[in-house]
């Protein structure tokens, strides 16, 4: 099958900068593709470069057949966009929204079905003004699905809402994907990638750092997950046993908590439990926590997601 | 659906959702149209089309400045225009509903603004409504465009301000839409015409107020129509979807593009000044619409009757009512009240023999070349209204100078007296009139000749000369038949060209008026059916006979007294009459002084003087036979200076014998049939043009109180008699 995105050795400068220097990258169809990085990474003029709003500076991209440089109208005709941050006018009814945009494309699918779908129906005759952030968004989902896209970029389509609203924009995300639809998503939440995502990339001052599936690159990673351990009693000085396995032990100054890195969280876990229980301490608490995609952007980049 | 009906309609929506836009549609020109017509006193015809021209115009700037410009800025710093950016679509049809949106937001509210004209102040629906209807639609379009094209070129909300502020506040300032225009100076006013709102001025004006075409205001609709079509094209093509993308700041220079049709237009009125001339008539237009009325003086009618005391309501340059006795109160009729207890109020009056080419003074420098020529017949016909005289006929002038002068003053555009003129007189080869060329060096005579006088030698040639004078916009032909006396002799007109002449202008439509000289003048124009006699006879008794057919056939007579007074006294070594205060107050400064040196100066020769006594008994005898008596000066000959001489005539007819009220008569309603306008000037009668003077004192006691002029009306505008000459200020300034 040919790929729904296709980008090979893509730049892009402005001036002496260079944005974007030479990245690879490619989106199946039917899955969910997660461009992650920090701000200024060169996520956005990327997308946009697809998109066919912004002129690159070399490279081949083909997104659904079309070299966005070229086809613009035609591609923008096949594409859904959910930009981050944009407005309506606040008397703009839901409906004439639908409409308006609608009457953009070639071809378009039924407004209110997608108003509905998207648990808008109600507020069909609302003024844009009148909706929570979530209705907005999800709004923004319908106008970029009026056309009956086979390829939707969301730009940090989350970004600014509440975790409960999140939640259901991420189950939308999900239904699109289940259409078969392929969706390019930006974002700076690693648990939105983690979830959603077939595929990532990360991307970095204008190259790609790391790709594949969101477990493929955290099994890539090492020592990502650790125990953490919570006693009664201090731990008495002197070092933890070998068969532990830690890679990095750290012990708080009242020597109550624990926290050991290992490539073998479980057999760490039952050492470390065995070793208290014989010292004759009591046991708090204790937990496993699993390497993130955020751990392995930070090992990758030395930088955190959301600076 | 279409992607443009779409947006129209959609953007129609939310206009009409959006209180603050409906506020600057409706509310804020209503306000507007409220405080101005009660600023301008539009109750009593104080320019209600010119507060609806303000407020149409304000109504514009703002539909289009703010209404496009402003918010199409705010769109795209909300980030609502992003939306659009990843749609395939150009801004094309963004830009054009809102070029459609303003209109159709705009034509109800400017119907609101004219009905309540209408209803509330009573101005008359326009006549030319569709030209202003499409007047506007292409205005309001034009500036929709030029808002858009704003909102392309600026960066921020603040910029967009500033800018808008740049274009608006001059727009509204020195368009004419707040301040009268004709007020200020003339390099401002031509400033102005760079600027696109001065156009829309001044053809929303000429529409409403002149009742032009739009093929009139031809110029300011393609003006308007490029600024549409650049601007849009413009807009679209520099059409920003997202704040962050910035333009250079030499891309608003293309604003500039946008307005190029208008610096086009600018130029070009610096140049003409057309617009300048169009501005001062349609200022005219409004100090002509006032509602006054005038209580408590006497009322000379024209036909003969007075009213002892009694009061006038002057309304859109018509006489509209008359009443006996104090009147009405000035606020039951909506007008302005003038007192004028003690007072006379005549017809203006009518001055129907003069020469305009002549100054009537010796000056010390003589016109040298047209321009100055013009300006000095300018000055003339406003010395005639300054005196009372608001009439005229020239009876022997060039022709191409009496048609500018003519339509100089007939458009409003300077103040003078009503300009009436046959052009070149008619005459032969040394006959009278002739000899005036004499001295000139004969390069410039044949020239001279052909402007002020026609020679034929047959009488077919006559016919044809006369039928060429009429196309030309001569009102009447004049004839001369003299055959001189004493120590002058003229080579008399053969009686058949007469015939011709007479043939011609009968043909033609054309009242002809002849010279005379002596009674078988008289007695050859009666034969040949002439509309009035001009001097009579200066040297024998007018028969009986020929002043019975005169006042049997309605013939006209022009006995031009006060040039005979004149003449005799400057004989006489007198020249007290350029001593009378009329003449002092109206003479071109210095040319009184000059006059009086240069004729101190000539040799005291055996100077001619007319036979008075014979003269005189001659005019008692017409107006005892039922003569129409006419008021006919001959200014232009020395001394008489242009303007007060009507006055002299009148104290003359007196001196003649007769009545006060026939004398009036000759100088109001005589002179207006021999015109041909006796249904619109000469008399005080409703309908009749509000052209009046009012003088101090009861003239039907003594006539001299004519030249103690209160007040001079013309076509309804109160003259302000004191700034009729202060285009002499600026000569003196130079």
């Amino acid at each position: 099958m040919t790929p729904a995105i296709l980008v090979r050795n893509l730049h892009k400068s402005y001036g002496d900068f260079e944005a974007v220097g030479g990245i690879d990258f490619e989106v199946r169809p039917g899955e969910v593709f997660g461009l992650l990085g920090p701000n200024g990474a060169g996520k956005t003029t990327t997308v946009e470069i697809l998109e066919g709003i912004r002129p690159r500076t070399s490279g081949e991209v083909t997104v659904l057949g079309y070299d966005p440089g070229v086809d613009v109208k035609a591609l923008k005709d096949r594409i859904g966009v959910c930009l981050q941050s944009t407005n309506l006018p606040e008397k703009l009814k839901l409906h004439e929204a639908m409409t308006l945009f609608g009457s953009f494309y070639s071809r378009t699918v039924d407004g209110n079905k997608l108003l509905d779908r998207l648990q808008l129906g109600e507020k069909r005759n609302s003024y844009y003004s009148q909706l929570s952030g979530g209705q907005k968004q999800r709004l923004h989902l319908a106008l970029a699905m009026i056309n009956d896209p086979q390829l939707i970029f969301l730009d940090e389509p989350t970004t600014g809402l509440d975790p409960q609203v999140r939640l259901e924009i991420h189950g939308l995300i999900q239904e699109l994907r289940d259409d078969q639809r392929s969706i390019l998503l930006t974002t700076h939440y690693i648990e939105e990638a983690e979830r959603l995502c077939d595929r990532v990339a990360i991307i970095d001052s204008g190259k790609i750092v790391a790709h594949g599936s969101p477990k493929e690159l955290m099994a890539t990673t090492l020592g990502a997950s650790t125990v953490e351990v919570k006693i009664e009693q201090p731990l008495p000085p002197g070092d933890l046993p070998k068969e532990i396995g830690a890679d990095r032990i750290e012990i708080s100054e009242d020597r109550k908590q624990i926290s050991v890195t290992a490539k073998k969280p479980a057999r760490a876990m039952v050492e470390l439990v065995k070793y208290i229980d014989q010292l004759g301490l009591e046991l708090a608490d204790i937990h496993l926590k699993r390497g993130t995609l955020e751990d392995v952007f930070l090992q990758l980049t030395g930088k955190k997601l959301r600076e | 659906m279409n992607k443009y009906l779409v947006s129209i309609f959609t953007n129609l929506k939310l206009t009409s959702r959006d209180r603050m836009a409906l506020f600057f549609s409706y509310a804020f020109p209503l306000m507007f149209f409220f405080i101005f017509g009660q600023m301008f006193g539009s109750g009593m015809g104080g320019g209600i089309v010119q507060v609806v021209s303000s407020v149409l115009i304000i109504g514009v700037l703002g539909n289009g400045f703010f209404g496009a410009g402003m918010r199409a800025v705010s769109e795209r710093e909300t980030n609502i225009l992003r939306r659009y950016k990843v749609a395939p679509t150009s801004a094309a049809p963004i830009v054009v509903s809102s070029l459609v949106t303003g209109w159709v937001n705009y034509i109800p509210s400017a119907t609101l603004i004219i009905t309540l004209a209408h209803f509330v102040y009573g101005m008359p629906w326009p006549e030319r409504w569709f030209s202003l209807f499409v007047f506007l639609t292409f205005a309001v379009i034009a500036f929709r465009a030029l808002g858009m094209i704003v909102a392309s070129v600026v960066n921020s909300m603040q910029e967009s301000q500033i800018v808008i502020q740049m274009m608006y506040l001059p727009m509204l300032f020195l368009s004419g839409a707040t301040f009268p225009i004709d007020a200020m100076p003339v390099w401002l006013q031509s400033v102005a015409q760079f600027l696109p709102a001065s156009h829309l001025y001044n053809g929303m004006q000429g529409i409403l107020v002149k009742k032009e075409s739009l093929l009139e205001n031809w110029m300011a609709l393609v003006a308007m129509l490029s600024t549409i079509v650049v601007a849009s094209f413009l807009s679209i093509k520099l059409f920003r979807w997202d704040k962050e993308d910035k333009i250079r700041t030499s891309g608003k220079a293309w604003l500039l593009a946008a307005m190029v049709p208008f610096f086009i237009l600018g130029i070009y009125q610096s140049y003409s000044h057309e617009s300048i001339g169009k501005n001062k008539q349609l200022a005219r237009s409004l100090r002509r619409s006032r509602t006054i009325l005038i209580r408590g003086a006497r009322i000379f009618i024209g036909d003969g009757t007075v009213i002892a005391k009694g009061a006038l309501l002057i309304k859109d340059g018509k006489i509209q009512q008359i009443w006996e006795g104090d009147g009405p109160e000035p606020k039951s009729v909506k007008a302005d009240p003038i007192e004028a207890y003690g007072k006379t109020i005549l017809p203006g009056f009518i001055d129907t023999h003069i020469h305009l080419g002549a100054p009537g003074g010796i000056p010390e420098k003589y016109p040298a070349d047209s321009k100055a020529m013009h300006k000095a017949v300018a000055r003339e016909l406003a010395a005639y209204l300054y005196s009372g005289v608001t009439t005229v006929k020239s009876v022997g002038d060039s022709i191409d100078l009496m048609r500018d002068m003519a339509k100089l003053t007939d458009s409003g555009e300077k103040l003078g007296a009503e300009l009436f003129y046959v052009g070149p007189m008619f005459t032969t080869e040394g006959g009278h009139g002739t000899e005036y060329f004499k001295k000139v060096p004969a390069a410039f005579r044949k020239q001279l000749e052909d402007s002020i006088v026609r020679l034929p030698k047959t009488k077919e040639e006559a016919v044809r000369m006369v039928g060429e004078l009429k196309p030309q916009g001569v009102t009447g032909i004049k004839a001369i038949l003299e055959a001189g006396g004493g120590s002058s002799h003229f080579n008399r007109m053969d009686t058949l060209v007469l015939a011709g002449i007479a043939e011609g202008a009968k043909a033609n439509g054309l009242p002809l008026v002849v010279h005379t000289g002596d009674d078988r003048d008289v007695g050859d124009a009666l034969a040949v059916g002439a509309s009035a006699i001009e001097h009579g006879s200066i040297r024998d008794v007018i028969s009986d006979g020929h002043l019975a057919a005169m006042a049997k056939m309605h013939v006209a007579f022009a006995p031009t007294l006060a040039v005979v007074n004149a003449v005799n006294a400057l004989a006489a070594g007198n020249l007290d009459i350029l001593s009378r205060s009329l003449f002092e107050q109206s003479a071109p400064r210095g040319l009184i002084e000059a006059t009086k040196k240069a004729l101190g100066k000539e040799e005291k020769k055996e100077g001619f003087a007319f036979p008075e006594d014979l003269i005189l008994s001659n005019v008692r005898r017409a107006a005892a036979a039922g003569v129409m008596l006419v008021t006919g000066t001959d200014s232009g000959n020395v001394p008489l200076i242009h303007g007060p001489a009507v006055h002299r005539e009148l104290q003359m007819l007196i001196k003649a014998g007769l009545t006060p009220i026939a004398a009036l008569k000759a100088a109001t309603s005589n002179g207006a049939k021999l015109l041909g306008v006796a249904n619109r000037i000469g008399y005080i009668k409703p309908g009749y043009e509000a052209t009046l003077l009012i003088v101090d004192g009861n003239p039907l006691e003594d006539m001299s109180v004519t030249e103690r002029v209160s007040l001079v009306f013309f076509k309804g505008e109160r003259v302000a008699r004191g700034d009729l000459f202060d285009d002499d200020l600026e000569e003196t300034a130079k």
